[in-house]
């Protein structure tokens, strides 16, 4: 009889997330960024495939700063790297930067504004003393302060958990200084679903505060964390092209915002070398515009007033 | 029925919490205004007994309600139940022996059911925090057993089902039947069928009363309707603004009500045959005042037609008008 | 009291066949069909009837109010033998308050938290032509007249109780005079005082006003006080409609009397419970025949496949096979 259960369960699961999918893929917005997300997403997934290993100042083949051509359909840079070749590997590095800022953020935003909203009290007003602290610290200042700490502390040459000690500093600067946003609206939610009846029965029903917050809040959150998370992605990756761009970003592993500083440096404005600048911000645009229209479509297939049978 | 083994008892309870006071009246130094949402209740509960709390909306009932199931703490008095003071027992793994024997059932079923939980993890919530199963074959089976119990058959018909794919009645039920999963002694019912429709209220009142009968389960029934708190409760209790006016049996308190605010309750409510002469009848005027500005002597005295300058001045004791009937009324005798 | 037969001037309103469809994006759900009722000017008849009975659907779409996703498919709705224009909303504003007004539900938020009571009342009365001073009198004057003191004109709604706010809802219906009223459940959500505070109100104004008063509620025992005539309505249709003596004292449809029977009164009869079987029909799944055969003590076999039409039945008019094997003799013909 429980396998039953079980499976019938699964089945009905099943179903309500099928019937979301339709809906969510329903919206025009979600189509045009889920299109975008796939294509940059692919490119990222097999960068070597696509156009080879990464060209450097050695294996450069082309000329310096020559215009689109047939051999380079995104012409090349300043010491003749291809610049299709730099921004198929560019994406690979700015969407793992983003995404992996993104997980930080919204696990210590959520883990912040749940408990400050559900207990309340001393917890909230420490907590989110805490949270307007980060949410006033400008993300360059941070990441200006700390970068050149933590590459002196670390050493250029390390890696920490696979990453390039400069590329990890990124990754925790846009985290830290995303998750105020995160806690904020978490918090918020929170409280209006504390007052919620079946929070009382579950505590009449004798269940602990850590299984009520996980259990009966967290799953009612979900809505908030994906649509906002959404956005924050969009976020991160212009925080981290801004922060690329300043100079802080990793010059071995380009990312987009490298890039955009590299032709910047080089010139490539003044000689009218559009494509090297071109390139990398169209790519930075599109993917920020794909994770906005994607956060906006799953708020509004969230928002249960969209969906009212009478 | 009920024996006269003493289940519950509240003595003297009472919930007052100072009221935010503005800047203005810091500075000037006025004193702290004081709600007293409950102003001290004397109540007891039998095993197997139905008692009604009656009230309008703002006479503390609710509060009671959710004392005892311990949502709220008390400021004062003391709560005993089979004789253990659990007045000041607070605490997830301090309750969990009480929570065992005394459930409760909400108003909103609607709201009282986490809407991402099926049925079956509703029914199943107490029991697994409670820890009253072992393995996963016994929670299905006290799980299919208390939706039997509260009328969902068959049971695993509904295991799987979400909240909003019920009807009113049926989400009602499963509230009932989490409650019911850990074989409580006491269960309070707030407000159990006033979002129901008329023709199922009957169906679920009569479910609660088949459970009092089989598990000698007793009932706190809060309602402000004192038709229904006759047609189900053994005795019926009378809030007005944090206390309790009159108390007695639900005869005696429908029929020979002896505190001018339960007979201006039972005037007010409707009548299906009124040719017998209820013309003359006023409705009670004004409204409950705040708990924060509870008047002086008797509480009912600004609304009460027969007020005189006594209950200005000196609050009523309760008066015994009867065997197990209590008024707190000057008049009462 | 019920002049029907004597009376020969057009009916206040009349609605005739009147069938509403909900339109989800896949499916198309029919709330009321065939509702077919005639009001005379300060008549008071109660829609009775459980949540999806149709009861509000049926008031709103006589308001105009239908919610976007509502189509009416069928009938008509005539005021003083012109039809209305229920189904478009901007042929419908000159209609609304001063011809047909509602009492809202939820006074709370049917009340703009942020604007001052007597504002809010003044509001449609400027829609309708009114200076703002003129407005502002007579709102305080509907205020007055609902029994909110002088004082408390000037309070934002958080700050009035629930009663006070209902009469507050009141006084707004009033405002450009309406000759009809339909008050949306106005007393569900208060208590057994204010409720009977509320409806003396509601009964005493009709009095003083003349209005024709439709009471939408779910509690049959709040209709005896207050109306003339009763509608019950259920799974969409009238089932039954009579006086409210009448329906009281020997209610014809089964459901009635269920419902009746339903109702507790202290120190008449035994304590027992009298539950009614079954669930309310929900508007997807909605039973065969007559709607409520699934639920009835006296369901036969032709209840199962044939819907019963509401026919003239003494005074009243009910929708039940029991009544349609009666002699005719009973029947009295429609006038109609």
């Amino acid at each position: 009889m429980s396998k039953i259960n079980v499976l019938s369960r699964s089945r009905l699961r099943a179903r309500a997330i099928s019937g979301f999918l339709r809906h969510f893929i329903g919206h025009g917005g979600a189509q045009l960024g889920l299109v975008c997300l796939g294509f940059f997403l692919a490119v990222a997934a097999m960068p070597d495939t696509l156009v080879g290993p990464l060209e450097t100042a050695i294996t450069a083949t082309g000329d310096f700063l020559a215009p689109p051509s047939r051999l380079h359909y995104l012409g090349t840079d300043e010491v003749g790297r291809d610049v299709l070749n730099l921004v198929v590997h560019g994406a690979r590095i700015s969407l793992t930067i983003a995404l992996l800022a993104t997980v930080i953020s919204l696990v210590v935003g959520t883990t912040v504004g749940i408990t400050a909203g559900y207990f309340g009290g001393l917890a909230d007003v420490c907590l989110m003393r805490v949270t307007d602290f980060f949410f006033v610290v400008p993300s360059f200042v941070l990441a200006l302060v700390i970068t050149p700490v933590a590459l002196e502390a670390m050493g250029a040459g390390g890696e920490i958990l696979g990453f390039r000690p400069s590329l990890f500093v990124i990754i925790v600067v846009i985290g830290l200084t995303s998750w105020a946003f995160v806690a904020r609206v978490i918090r918020s939610q929170t409280l209006s679903l504390k007052e919620r009846t079946f929070i009382d029965r579950a505590r009449v029903a004798g269940s602990s505060n850590t299984s009520i917050m996980l259990r009966h809040i967290l799953p009612n959150l979900v809505p908030q964390v994906a649509a906002n998370g959404a956005l924050v992605v969009a976020n991160a990756i212009y925080i981290e092209t801004s922060l690329s761009f300043l100079g802080l970003g990793d010059p071995l592993q380009p990312s987009w915002g490298t890039l955009l500083s590299l032709a910047q440096r080089s010139g490539a404005a003044s000689v009218g070398a559009w494509w090297y600048l071109g390139a990398p911000g169209v790519c930075v645009l599109t993917v920020s515009l794909a994770f906005v229209l994607i956060g906006n479509a799953l708020d509004d297939t969230f928002n249960p007033r969209r969906r009212v049978i009478p | 029925m009920p024996d006269n083994a003493e289940l519950l008892r509240l003595e003297n309870l009472q919930v007052r919490f100072p009221m935010q006071s503005s800047a203005i009246d810091s500075i000037l130094g006025r004193p702290k205004r004081v709600v007293r949402a409950v102003d001290g209740i004397d109540l007891n509960i039998a095993r197997g007994e139905i008692v009604a709390l009656v009230g309008e909306s703002g006479s503390g009932k609710t509060t009671v309600g959710r004392i005892i199931t311990k949502l709220v703490q008390p400021t004062g008095g003391r709560l005993l139940f089979d004789g253990t003071d659990m007045t000041m027992a607070h605490g997830v793994s301090g309750l969990r022996p009480y929570r065992h024997r005394v459930q409760m059932i909400f108003q909103d079923a609607y709201q009282a059911l986490n809407p991402r939980h099926t049925v079956f993890d509703a029914v199943a919530e107490p029991l697994r925090s409670l820890g009253l199963v072992e393995n996963h074959d016994q929670l299905t089976e006290r799980v299919s057993e208390s939706l039997s119990a509260a009328g969902l058959k068959p049971p695993e018909e509904f295991f799987a089902r979400f909240p909003h794919e019920l009807s009113g009645g049926q989400r009602q039920r499963v509230v009932v039947a989490g409650a019911l999963g850990v074989r409580p002694e006491l269960i309070v019912a707030d407000e159990p069928v006033s979002m129901l429709d008329v023709s199922i209220r009957a169906q679920l009142l009569q479910a609660l009363i088949d459970l009092r009968e089989k598990y000698s389960l007793a009932l706190l029934f809060i309602t402000h309707d004192l038709p229904l708190a006759w047609l189900i409760a053994d005795r019926i209790a009378v809030m007005y603004l944090g206390k309790v006016v009159e108390m007695g049996s639900a005869d005696d308190i429908t029929l020979k009500a002896s505190h001018p605010y339960t007979l201006a309750l039972r005037d007010a409510t409707p009548k299906l045959h009124n040719e017998a002469g209820r013309g003359g009848v006023q409705a009670l005027q004004g409204e409950v005042p705040s708990a924060a500005r509870v008047p002086s002597g008797c509480r009912f005295h600004p609304r009460c037609p027969l007020a005189f300058e006594r209950c200005r001045v000196e609050e009523p004791p309760a008066i015994a008008v009867g065997p197990q009937h209590t008024s707190a009324c000057w008049l009462a005798k | 009291m019920n002049n029907r037969s004597q009376n020969t001037a057009p009916p206040l309103l009349k609605v005739d066949g009147l069938a509403v469809d909900y339109a989800t994006s896949a499916i198309s759900l029919r709330a009321i069909n065939d509702v077919s009722f005639e009001l005379r000017a300060g008549e008071a008849v109660a829609l009775v009837g459980e949540s999806g009975s149709g009861k509000t659907t049926t008031a709103m779409a006589i308001a105009g109010l239908l919610s976007p996703n509502a189509r009416v498919v069928g009938g008509e709705v005539r005021y003083r033998g012109r039809p209305l224009p229920i189904d478009d909303d901007a042929l419908m504003r000159p209609h609304r308050w001063s011809e047909t007004s509602v009492i809202f539900q939820g006074a709370m938020n049917a009340l703009n938290p942020v604007h001052r009571i007597v504002n809010q009342i003044a509001e449609p009365c400027i829609l309708h032509g009114m200076s703002r001073g003129e407005a502002l009198a007579r709102a305080t004057e509907l205020l007055a007249l609902v029994g909110i003191p002088a004082d408390r004109c000037s309070a934002y709604p958080h700050q009035l109780s629930g009663g006070m706010r209902q009469r507050v809802m009141i006084a707004m219906a009033l405002a450009c005079r309406p000759s009809i009223v339909i008050g949306d459940e106005p007393t569900t959500a208060l208590d057994v005082i204010n409720q009977a505070q509320v409806l003396k109100l509601l009964v005493d104004l009709r009095t003083r006003f003349n209005l024709a008063l439709i009471l939408i509620t779910h509690d049959l025992s709040v209709v005896a006080e207050s109306c003339d005539r009763v509608m019950i309505m259920y799974s969409g249709r009238i089932v039954e409609d009579g006086t409210v003596a009448e329906i009281f004292a020997e209610p014809k449809h089964p459901y009635t009397r269920l419902l009746i029977d339903s109702i507790p009164t202290p120190g008449e009869g035994k304590r027992m419970l009298r539950p009614i079987p079954g669930d309310p029909p929900t508007l997807v799944k909605r039973p065969s025949g007559c709607a409520f055969h699934p639920r009835c003590p006296s369901a036969m076999e032709i209840c199962t496949t044939e819907a019963p039409h509401l026919k003239q039945f003494g005074k009243g008019r009910v929708a039940c096979h029991l009544h349609d094997s009666l002699p005719a003799a009973d029947k009295v013909s429609a006038n109609a």
